[in-house]
């Protein structure tokens, strides 16, 4: 087609990919002749049923496209008339007021139509000539009896759905339920009445429904041609089949197979715990009955003993409870210091974590004050001498102690097992300058050891190696170290510190940093092994044997100002 | 009309030789093709069905390469008997039963099943010589009309053509009727088979159907709906009850259908619902879009298919509505908001389709709605980031609705490239306008814009579309056209979940 036409221009028609750029021209940008030489008839899809496509309507309208008059265009079709003398007011009485945001509505049909049985005209003679003979107060009104028709026709299609084919009526007494519970009580005399109207209406209906209403499928084979019969049934989609569904399903089943076996058998054995109390009662029946026998027998040969084989004992039992109150001290006092939070274990352990918090918390305030005091000490001090020594910032009075307890405590490897000659002879990689070297050592705060175990390294006049060390205090001193664990997340001016916010008993931190690889610093700063042994032994225990060991005389050694 | 619609086209493809004869009103039977007047023209026009009414025998024809919507009941005054019929295949195996035309059957007709001819119905009319007969077996369902008695009443002309409406009842046995609708051509069976097809629709979710699956015969005479009389255009499963009244009622607003004046006064009393159940996902100061789900909103859903039904040939109630979305477009007045049209979208569509079903009710056709339905399902395929197509088959009113929107918007950009001096291609076209590239092509070719020029492709815009396009724009100075405005459409797409989309119940 196209290609004939370009054929005389001797190119090739190109294959039109529908991603090529193409150039936009109008029909007078082209000279007319040769617009129209390149005008070709080709099969354009319309997407129409082949068979209406020609239909000639269709055709006049596809060629009046190309400059017909508006009526060529137009496919003729019934039109749409008004009603002629409709009482559209009377008919559609509601008046709407549109909402001022968008409608959002999720109730059906059935949820707004009320009653959904609608009363017919033979409906209406019957009830005007029923009406007719009744006083004004005693007549029955539309409403109740389209209710009470619905009653009927609810419970005829509940409880005989086959009863066009069958020809079951129900009679009245069957409906007198429903209408018990669905009608009120003032319309109650009516439906009688009206249940041989109904009755009647069903007779000449076939015994179908009295509202007519869409075929539904019935019989497949049949209905499948019927026009009539619509709205069927889709069947359920397949879900593709892969094998990992196949897998997925399996596991599905195999876990439903097991959990309806664990009730089974949980069934099972609480089957067999009722046949073994029935054994108990049994036995203790029996047990009664022989010591009423010996009972008697006693009394009758005049034996005098305690009356011990007479009652029940149970020493199994108290077994038991003394066995859970000795394996109750050291699983508590393991968890004594984690007990953060103050909840009891034992009435003791209460009043010993009070008296610790109580500790603790003036012993805070009493760092606080000092803290205090020592900056205001230090206000305004201006050191003039050269490349003075000035307080590495942000650090407190504690700057340059690391504590040690903490990073030792929890060691993958117990330090006992790193050689002393590492000690002496750190690697290079050790080598890199201290992070917390130089220290200021405030003058005169120099206060009471800490409860923690801390130490620091140092340089001193003429390139002497210090190692400071502190916080090897007595044994209830060492309770405290514990709780001071925390210090080590305190800063004392907070101005630009982050806040972590952590619990410091919360094992989980404790366990990620027992994770933590040897840091390399930690090598370095105590290359005395003298001095660093006992410590590093001490903090490598648990508490309760760092405040044995540390009770066997281990003293703080106070390092030299 | 113009060009005289004679047999011009129609002859000539028929392979089986047919037997010509005259024929009188009293000989005329079901399967004859017959001259007959039509817009004062005399045209080809196949019989479906006959009835006797007080005023006299009628034919319910079909009309050679006339839509379906224009068949219409045609007394034997207006059949010209002076010319050869042509008559249905003898080799027809009931043929003898049934001489005498009209044999009253009083049972109202729920005996479909039992009587099915096990004959193939094949393609009778020359003009259908090329109608593709999906169905290998074609059911005889085409009564339309069951009834009683032939019992009389006053026909009420129809407005669009003074022929006798067709109110009056058939009494012809219609089972007999169609099965001796057969044809008098044997057509080579065709390629695909009624399971087939019914597969197709059972796993594609499509709401189209092939028409010969349902009655050729339109079964409602006249609908009240809202302010207006209705007179449907093609077959509907409505109750078939409802076939034998004069006029049907249908509520505005929840679409309920009735055949008793009464019943649907009750229920006019009752209703409440005064929009269409769903959320409103659009509103300016023209219309509104509603979005209802044909799983939650069954009822109203179906009536919104069987209404529609009426006027849509294609469209097929075959499965229910559960996969479906309906966007329906509604006027808003003080008595609430107007069903003016719709389209339906499958939840999820295998072959991308936009829309499955589209139609503007008939008395707010020609007024612009159509158009702003069709831009409605595209802005939302905009908005799912999708290249949308409708569903085919199109009706020939909706590929000329879908070409002029199509046209326009595509003349649209293609001017503005032309001023710009700018390349585009089929693609970029299709991204903008969230249309297929198929539908892109299909356009550019149809409006003669798609040449070979020189050594390339190019796109040239005809003189005539540019002409159209400036009218519009002046038009539009003084009566600004009606769009819709993207913003205003408060939409997400909605997910649905593994169960949801279980069409199954």
């Amino acid at each position: 087609m196209r290609s004939q036409a370009a054929a005389g221009r001797a190119t090739r028609v190109k294959k039109l990919a529908k991603n090529t750029a193409q150039q936009v021209l109008r029909e007078d940008q082209l000279d007319s002749a040769e617009y129209s030489s390149l005008q070709t008839q080709s099969n354009i899809e319309t997407g129409v049923e082949k068979s209406e496509e020609k239909e000639y309507h269709l055709q006049a309208a596809l060629k009046g496209g190309s400059g017909g008059s508006k009526d060529a265009e137009e496919i003729p079709a019934p039109p749409a008339e008004e009603t002629p003398g409709l009482d559209y007011d009377a008919l559609y009485p509601l008046v709407f007021h549109k909402p001022a945001t968008y409608i959002r509505f999720s109730q059906t049909v059935e949820e707004t139509t009320g009653c959904q049985y609608n009363m017919t005209s033979e409906d209406d003679t019957f009830l005007k000539a029923y009406n007719h003979k009744k006083s004004a107060g005693t007549r029955c009104s539309e409403d109740d009896f389209e209710k009470i028709m619905e009653v009927f026709e609810d419970t005829a299609a509940d409880q005989v759905p086959y009863a066009s084919l069958d020809g079951t009526v129900i009679s009245f007494d069957g409906m007198k339920m429903s209408i018990k519970q669905q009608i009120h009580e003032k319309a109650h005399p009516f439906a009688k009445d009206i249940y041989e109207h109904w009755r009647i209406c069903r007779q000449n209906a076939g015994n179908h429904p009295l509202q007519p209403s869409l075929k539904v499928e019935k019989n497949i084979e049949k209905d499948d041609g019927d026009p009539y019969v619509c709205f069927r049934r889709r069947d359920a989609r397949q879900t593709r089949k892969t094998r990992a569904r196949d897998t997925q399903s399996v596991e599905k089943l195999k876990r439903l197979r097991k959990e309806l076996d664990e009730g089974r058998q949980l069934i099972d054995m609480a089957f067999q715990r009722e046949l073994t109390k029935r054994e108990l009662l049994k036995c203790d029946k029996s047990v009664f009955e022989q010591r009423a026998k010996v009972k008697e027998t006693k009394v009758k040969l005049g034996i005098k003993t305690d009356d011990e084989d007479l009652i029940n004992q149970r020493p199994q039992k108290r077994k038991m409870t003394d066995f859970g109150q000795l394996q109750r001290p050291p699983g508590s006092q393991l968890r004594l210091p984690g007990r953060s939070d103050g909840r009891p274990l034992d009435a003791d352990l209460i009043m010993l974590s009070d008296l610790m918090a109580q500790k603790e918390n003036t012993l805070q305030i009493e760092i606080e004050e000092k803290a205090q005091q020592h900056r205001k000490w230090n206000m305004g001090h201006v050191d003039l001498t050269r490349e003075p020594l000035s307080p590495v910032h942000g650090q407190g009075f504690e700057a340059g102690f690391r504590p040690a307890t903490a990073q030792y405590q929890y060691l993958m490897t117990p330090p006992s097992s790193v050689t002393s000659e590492s000690f002496d002879q750190p690697s290079p990689s050790l080598e890199k300058p201290e992070p917390c070297a130089l220290g200021y050592n405030s003058p005169s705060e120099e206060e009471e050891p800490r409860g923690q175990p801390a130490y620091r390294r140092r340089i001193g006049r003429g390139g002497r190696l210090w190692i400071d060390r502190r916080g090897m205090s007595s044994a209830a001193k060492l309770a405290e170290a514990t709780v001071s664990d925390r210090w080590k997340y305190d800063q004392d001016d907070d101005d630009e510190q982050p806040v972590y916010e952590m619990d410091p008993y919360d094992t989980k931190a404790l366990r990620f940093r027992a994770t933590i690889p040897y840091p390399p610093h930690l090598f370095s700063q105590r290359p005395r092994p003298e001095q660093a042994g006992p410590l590093a032994r001490v903090a490598g225990n648990s508490p309760a044997h760092n405040r044995a060991i540390t009770a066997a005389g281990q003293q703080p050694q106070q390092a030299p100002p | 009309m113009a060009g005289g619609g004679d047999n011009k086209d129609s002859k000539g493809e028929s392979q089986v030789p047919k037997i010509n004869g005259r024929a009188t009103a009293d000989t005329l039977k079901i399967g004859c093709i017959a001259m007959v007047q039509k817009d004062g023209q005399h045209r080809r026009a196949e019989i479906l069905s006959i009835r006797d009414i007080k005023s006299g025998r009628q034919f319910y024809c079909n009309f050679d390469n006339f839509n379906k919507r224009l068949d219409e009941w045609v007394p034997v005054n207006r059949i010209d008997f002076s010319q050869d019929v042509e008559w249905p295949s003898p080799e027809k195996p009931k043929e003898a039963k049934k001489s005498s035309a009209p044999v009253a059957k009083k049972t109202i007709g729920q005996k479909k099943g039992q009587k099915r001819p096990a004959v193939t119905r094949e393609v009778s009319v020359a003009s259908e010589a090329s109608t593709p007969r999906p169905w290998g077996d074609f059911d005889d369902s085409q009564k339309g009309t069951p009834d009683p008695e032939g019992e009389e009443k006053l026909t009420t002309p129809l407005d669009l053509d003074n022929t006798p409406g067709a109110e009056d009842d058939d009494p012809m046995d219609l089972d007999e009727v169609a099965a001796r609708a057969v044809s008098a051509k044997a057509e080579p069976p065709e390629a695909f088979s009624r399971q087939e097809e019914i597969e197709k629709l059972r796993v594609g979710g499509s709401m189209t159907q092939n028409q010969a699956e349902i009655s050729r015969i339109r079964n409602i005479t006249k609908v009240q709906f809202g302010k207006y009389d209705l007179f449907p255009w093609y077959f509907s499963p409505y109750p078939e009850a409802f076939t034998q009244e004069d006029l049907m009622y249908i509520c505005e607003f929840c679409l309920c259908y009735w055949g008793d004046v009464k019943s649907f006064q009750r229920h006019r009393q009752k209703c409440t619902l005064q929009h269409p159940p769903g959320n409103e996902l659009y509103r300016d100061d023209y219309v509104s879009f509603f979005e209802i789900d044909g799983r939650r909103q069954r009822t109203w859903c179906r009536n919104l298919c069987l209404l529609s039904k009426m006027f849509l040939d294609h469209k097929t109630l075959y499965y229910d509505v559960d996969p479906f979305l309906f966007y329906v477009m509604t006027s808003r007045d003080e008595k609430g908001y107007h069903l003016v049209g719709y389209f339906s979208k499958e939840k999820e569509s295998v072959d991308g389709y936009n829309v499955a079903c589209i139609l503007t009710l008939p008395q707010y056709q020609r007024r612009g709605y159509g158009r702003l339905l069709i831009q409605f399902s595209y802005e939302l395929s905009k908005i799912e980031n999708k290249l949308g197509s409708p569903e085919k088959p199109l009706s020939d009113l909706g590929l000329l609705s879908y070409r002029q929107y199509w046209t326009e918007r595509l003349i649209e950009i293609l001017l503005e490239c032309n001023e710009k001096d700018e390349k585009i291609s089929i693609e970029m076209l299709a991204q903008r306008l969230a249309m297929t590239t198929a539908d892109v092509e299909s356009t550019l070719q149809a409006k003669h814009m798609q040449v070979w020029h020189k050594t390339d492709h190019k796109i040239v815009i005809p003189m005539k579309l540019i002409k159209e396009h400036e009218a519009r724009v002046e038009k539009a100075k003084t009566k600004p056209k009606r769009e819709i405005d993207p913003d205003l459409i408060q939409w997400k797409p909605p997910v649905f979940t593994a169960s949801t989309r279980t069409w199954g119940w």
